[in-house]
C-alpha cells in the first residue's frame, strides 16, 4: 500500500508540470494587462510600459516561464503584482476560511445526504422516496447564489439568528466560527447533498436486490442493521467516489458562496486575481487546486480499500 | 430565550467538546463603538498611492498620509502641513515652511528632506507634477523645516497641484520610502496622517485596518474635505471588502457594518425604508459618463461621423440605464465640466440639448462617407456602468444605421485593448465606454480625458488644436474670470471636435447606520469628524 501511495505521489509530478505549462500559457495568451490596471485611467502609455518593464512582463514567454518554474522548484510561488505580498502568504491568509467552509459543507452533506439516500432506497417508490428525490432535484436546480440570498434573508435579516456575512477563525471560539459558516455551508451544500443523496439511493437500490440482503432479512436482522451495516458498506464505493469528485464542485461553488457571504477565502482571491490579471496569484491558486484535486483522488482510492476489502493495490 | 440563544448554547457545548474550551474574546461595548466598520467602493489591492492611482487607494492613503495643502469644499488650496509659503515677484521661486511638531507614524519628525523626496516621486507620475518637473530648476531642503522649489518660469497653479485631491495626490512619506522608484511599489507604510495602516491585519480583498495615530497634530481650523483639522473620533477604522452589493445591504441593515460607501441604485429604496439607516448623496462632484471614439480610423476619424453620434444621443437614456428612475441622481450635461463647480459651462453645448434629431444625424453620417463598415464597440460587462451605457450605445448606433460589432468583455480586457492603435479589425477598436470622477473634471489640470494632443492624448487619441490652445490659456490664467473665459472657449472647441461623447452627469448615494454621526459629503469618504455611539 505504501509503495502504491508513493508511486501515485510521484505520478502527480508530471500532472502538475502539465498543469503549470497549461496555466502559464493560457494566462500569457489571454487578453488583459495588469500594468494597465495598476497605472489607472490617467496614466500615459509610457507609464504603462514602464510598469510592464518593472514587473518583467515585457520579457519573452520562455524567459518568463523559465524563471517562474525555477522559483516554483525552489518552493517560491512568487509575489503578487498588486499587493506586493508573497503569493504563499496570501494563499495562507485565505486557506482557513475556504477549508472551514469545505469541511463544514462536507460534513453537512455526509450527515444529511447519505441517510436521505438510504431512506429513499429503503422506501423506493413510496411517497417518502418521491419527496426526497423531489428535494434532490430542487436542490440540484437552484443556483448557489439564489439559495444564499434566500437563506440570508430568512435567517439573518428576518429571524436574526445568524450573521449575514464574514468569517471568524476557529481560534476565536467554536460558535463564532460556526455561526458564520452555517448559511454558506447550506447554500454551497445544496447541490452536493442532492447529488450524493441520488447516488446513495441508486447504489443502495442495487445492493438491496442482492441475495445476502435477503439472507440477512431471513436471519431476522433489524432494518437499521441491514441498511447501515450490510447494505451501506457495500454501496460505499460509488458514494465515496462521488463525494470525492464533488470536491471539485465545492471548489467551484466556493467562489460564488464566498462572494455572497463575504467570506475571505480562496474563491474570492481567485476571482479578484483573474479580474486584475494578477498572474502569480492565479498561477499559485490553480497549482494549489490541482494539487488538492490530485490528492483527493488518491485519498479516494485509498478509502476504497477501507470500505471494500476485495480492493488491494 | 430566542432561537439564536439556543443555537449558541448548543454550539457552546460542542465547542467545549471539540476545542477544549476555546472561546471568543469578549469585546466591550465601548470598544465596538470605537471601531468604525466601512465598506469601500472596491478592494484595497495595493497601498502605494503614487504607484497605483486607483481611487480606492487614494481614499485609504488620505487617512494615512497627509499633504502639504488640502483642497477645501470651495476648491481652494488651504495650508495643511505647511505653516507658510512665499513666492518671488517673478513667480519662479517658492519657499515653504513646515508646521512644527509634525511626526511620522514611526515617531520620526517630518523634515524637509522627506518632503523633497516625496515631491520628487510624486512629480514623476502626476500630470501636474510632470508639468512642474518640466519647469523645475531645483527642489531643495533649506533646513529641517524649510524647502525651496525654483522654476524656470511661473506656475500659477502650484498650490492647487500640491493640495489637489485627484490621484495621485502629493502625499508626504519618509525619505527612505519616497526614494522608491515611482514605477515600483513601496513595501513600508509609515504615514504622516491621522490614521496608521495596520499592515499585519491587512488581508487584500477582505480587510484593511487603520488605527488612530495618537501623535498626529491636527490643524485648528474646521475640517473641509482634505483641508483643516483632521480630528479622528474613533480608535479603529476597519475596511470590510464586500464584492456583492446585496450582501453589503443586508450587513448594513443587520448592523454588521456601519457605513457603506456606494450602495447601488437598485438597493437604495430598501435602505431608505430602514429606520436605522441614513442615506444621502456621497460625492457631490459625482461622475461623468462617456464613450470615446477612435480618431485614427474610419468612421470616427471624420468629425461629421462623431458629430452625427453626438447629435443623436440622448443623455437621458444613458442616465436612466445607469441610475434608474431617481431623477435626483442625474443631470444632462451639455459640456465637459462638473456641474455646480466654479468653472462649469455650457458654452458650445447646443448639440447635446433639446430634442434628438435622428434624421439630421443620419444625413450627417452619410456625408461623412460611412458605408456600413463594422464599428467595433468595446463594452466591459463586469462594470454595471459601462454595461448599461454599452447597451444604450449599441441601440443608438443601430438606429443610425451603423453596423455594430459589439465586443462584450471585461474591464481588464478593455483596459489593454483600448491602448491598441492597430485597426479595429486587427485588435484595435472604434469606441469604448468609461466614466470620469467629477473631481477630475473640475478643471483641465487633472482632466486627462479632455486633452486633445493627438498621439499624446488619452485613448482615442483626439486631435483638437482649439482645445489644446484653451488648456494652455487656463493654465496661464491669472484670476477666476480669465479661467472661466478660457474654459468656455475650451468647452466649445472640445464639443465642436467631439473630443469624447459625454453621456451625462450622475451621482451616487452613500449609506450609514444612524448611530454614526459626522458623515460629510466630499469627493472621497472623509473619516475625520466621524463618530459612532454604541
Amino acid at each position: 500500500m505504501l509503495s502504491y501511495i508513493l508511486r501515485r505521489i510521484v505520478a502527480t509530478l508530471p500532472v502538475m508540470a502539465i498543469v503549470a505549462l497549461f496555466v502559464f500559457s493560457l494566462l500569457y495568451i489571454a487578453p488583459g494587462d495588469p500594468a494597465v490596471v495598476i497605472a489607472g485611467d490617467q496614466a500615459s502609455p509610457e507609464d504603462v510600459e514602464r510598469i510592464r518593464q518593472s514587473l518583467g512582463l515585457d520579457r519573452p514567454f520562455l524567459v518568463q516561464f523559465g524563471s517562474w518554474v525555477w522559483r516554483i522548484l525552489h518552493g517560491d510561488l512568487g509575489t503578487s503584482i498588486f499587493t506586493n505580498l508573497p503569493v504563499s502568504a496570501m494563499i495562507g491568509q485565505r486557506l482557513g476560511p475556504t477549508l472551514s467552509l469545505m469541511i463544514v459543507t462536507l460534513l453537512l452533506t455526509i450527515v444529511v445526504a447519505v441517510p436521505l439516500g438510504v431512506v429513499a432506497a429503503w422506501k423506493a417508490g413510496s411517497l417518502i422516496d418521491r419527496v426526497i428525490m423531489g428535494f434532490a432535484v430542487f436542490g440540484f436546480s437552484l443556483p448557489v447564489f439564489v439559495v444564499g440570498y434566500m437563506l440570508a434573508y430568512i435567517f439573518a435579516l428576518e429571524l436574526e439568528w445568524l450573521p449575514v456575512q464574514g468569517y471568524t477563525p476557529l481560534t476565536q471560539g467554536f460558535w463564532p466560527w460556526l455561526e458564520n459558516l452555517i448559511l454558506p455551508a447550506i447554500a454551497l451544500g445544496c447541490v452536493y447533498i442532492a447529488l450524493v443523496a441520488r447516488i446513495t439511493r441508486a447504489a443502495m437500490l442495487e445492493v438491496l436486490q442482492q441475495d445476502y440482503i435477503r439472507t440477512a432479512k431471513a436471519k431476522g436482522l433489524g432494518q437499521g442493521g441491514i441498511l447501515f451495516i450490510h447494505a451501506l458498506k457495500n454501496a460505499a464505493v460509488p458514494i465515496v467516489t462521488v463525494i470525492g469528485i464533488g470536491i471539485a464542485l465545492l471548489i467551484g461553488g466556493a467562489v460564488v458562496t464566498e462572494s455572497v457571504f463575504a467570506i475571505p477565502g480562496l474563491g474570492r482571491l481567485t476571482i479578484d486575481a483573474i479580474l486584475r490579471r494578477d498572474y502569480p496569484v492565479i498561477q499559485g491558486i490553480v497549482l494549489l487546486f490541482s494539487f488538492v484535486y490530485v490528492l483527493v483522488n488518491l485519498m479516494i482510492d485509498v478509502t476504497y480499500t477501507l470500505v471494500d476489502p476485495r480492493i488491494r493495490y | 430565550m430566542d432561537r439564536r440563544t439556543v443555537l449558541k448554547g448548543l454550539a457552546g457545548a460542542g465547542s467545549l467538546a471539540l476545542t477544549g474550551g476555546l472561546s471568543a474574546p469578549a469585546i466591550a461595548q465601548g470598544a465596538a463603538a470605537r471601531t468604525l466598520r466601512f465598506v469601500p467602493q472596491a478592494n484595497l489591492a495595493n497601498f502605494d498611492p503614487i504607484w497605483g492611482t486607483q481611487y480606492v487607494v487614494r481614499n485609504a492613503a488620505a487617512m494615512v498620509w497627509d499633504t502639504l495643502y488640502g483642497i477645501d469644499s470651495s476648491f481652494q488650496p488651504q495650508r495643511q502641513m505647511v505653516e507658510s509659503e512665499e513666492v518671488t515677484d517673478d513667480g519662479t521661486t517658492w519657499t515653504f515652511k513646515l508646521r512644527s511638531g509634525l511626526k511620522f507614524h514611526d515617531g520620526a519628525p517630518v523634515l524637509s528632506k522627506d518632503v523633497v523626496a516625496s515631491l520628487t516621486r510624486w512629480s514623476a507620475r502626476d500630470p501636474m507634477g510632470l508639468m512642474i518637473k518640466a519647469l523645475q530648476q531645483e527642489l531643495t531642503a533649506v533646513d529641517d523645516r524649510t524647502f525651496k522649489w525654483v522654476l524656470k518660469q511661473p506656475f500659477p497653479k502650484m498650490l492647487y497641484a500640491l493640495g489637489k485631491n485627484n490621484s495621485p495626490c502629493a502625499f508626504i512619506m519618509p525619505e527612505r520610502i519616497a526614494q522608491t522608484d515611482p514605477f515600483k511599489q513601496i513595501s513600508e507604510y509609515v504615514g504622516s496622517g491621522p490614521l496608521k495602516f495596520a499592515k499585519s491585519e491587512w488581508v487584500p480583498g477582505a480587510k484593511a485596518v487603520f488605527e488612530k495615530f495618537a501623535d498626529y497634530s491636527p490643524r485648528q481650523e474646521k475640517s473641509s474635505w482634505l483641508a483643516g483639522g483632521k480630528q479622528v473620533m474613533v480608535d479603529r477604522v476597519e475596511w470590510v471588502i464586500m464584492p456583492d452589493p446585496a450582501t453589503a445591504a443586508a450587513a448594513l441593515q443587520n448592523g454588521e457594518i456601519d457605513w457603506w460607501e456606494n450602495p447601488i441604485a437598485d438597493l437604495v429604496p430598501v435602505l431608505k425604508k430602514n429606520k436605522n439607516i441614513s442615506v444621502d448623496i456621497g460625492d457631490p462632484l459625482g461622475n461623468i459618463g462617456s464613450f470615446r471614439m477612435n480618431f485614427l480610423y474610419p468612421p470616427f476619424n471624420d468629425v461629421k461621423a462623431r458629430r452625427a453620434v453626438l447629435m443623436a444621443l440622448s443623455q437621458e437614456d444613458y442616465m436612466r440605464a445607469i441610475v434608474g428612475d431617481d431623477n435626483s441622481l442625474w443631470k444632462s450635461l451639455p459640456g465637459y465640466f462638473t456641474p455646480d463647480t466654479p468653472l462649469y459651462t455650457e458654452v458650445g453645448g447646443e448639440i447635446l440639448k433639446g430634442k434628438r434629431d435622428l434624421d439630421a444625424a443620419k444625413k450627417l453620417l452619410a456625408e461623412s462617407g460611412y458605408s456600413g463598415q463594422p464599428v467595433t464597440c468595446l463594452v466591459a460587462q463586469d462594470q454595471p456602468i459601462t454595461k448599461a451605457m454599452g447597451d444604450v450605445t449599441a441601440d443608438l448606433l443601430k438606429k443610425l444605421g451603423m453596423n455594430v460589432d459589439f465586443v462584450a468583455t471585461d474591464w481588464g480586457t478593455v483596459g489593454s485593448r483600448r491602448a491598441q492603435k492597430t485597426p479595429p479589425g486587427q485588435g484595435g477598436w472604434n469606441m469604448f465606454h468609461t466614466w470620469h470622477a467629477g473631481a477630475d473634471c473640475v478643471n483641465p489640470a487633472p482632466y486627462t480625458a479632455i486633452r486633445a494632443n493627438g498621439d499624446k492624448a488619452w485613448f482615442g487619441w483626439p486631435t483638437s488644436a482649439g482645445t489644446e490652445k484653451e488648456v494652455t490659456s487656463w493654465f496661464e490664467a491669472k484670476n477666476l474670470d480669465e479661467e472661466k473665459a478660457a474654459i468656455g472657449r475650451l468647452n466649445k472647441a472640445a464639443i465642436d471636435d467631439v473630443v469624447y461623447a459625454p453621456t451625462g452627469f450622475f451621482l451616487s448615494y452613500t449609506a450609514w447606520r444612524k448611530n454614526v454621526s459626522g458623515v460629510t459629503k466630499g469627493p472621497l469618504p472623509l473619516f475625520w469628524g466621524v463618530s459612532k455611539s454604541a
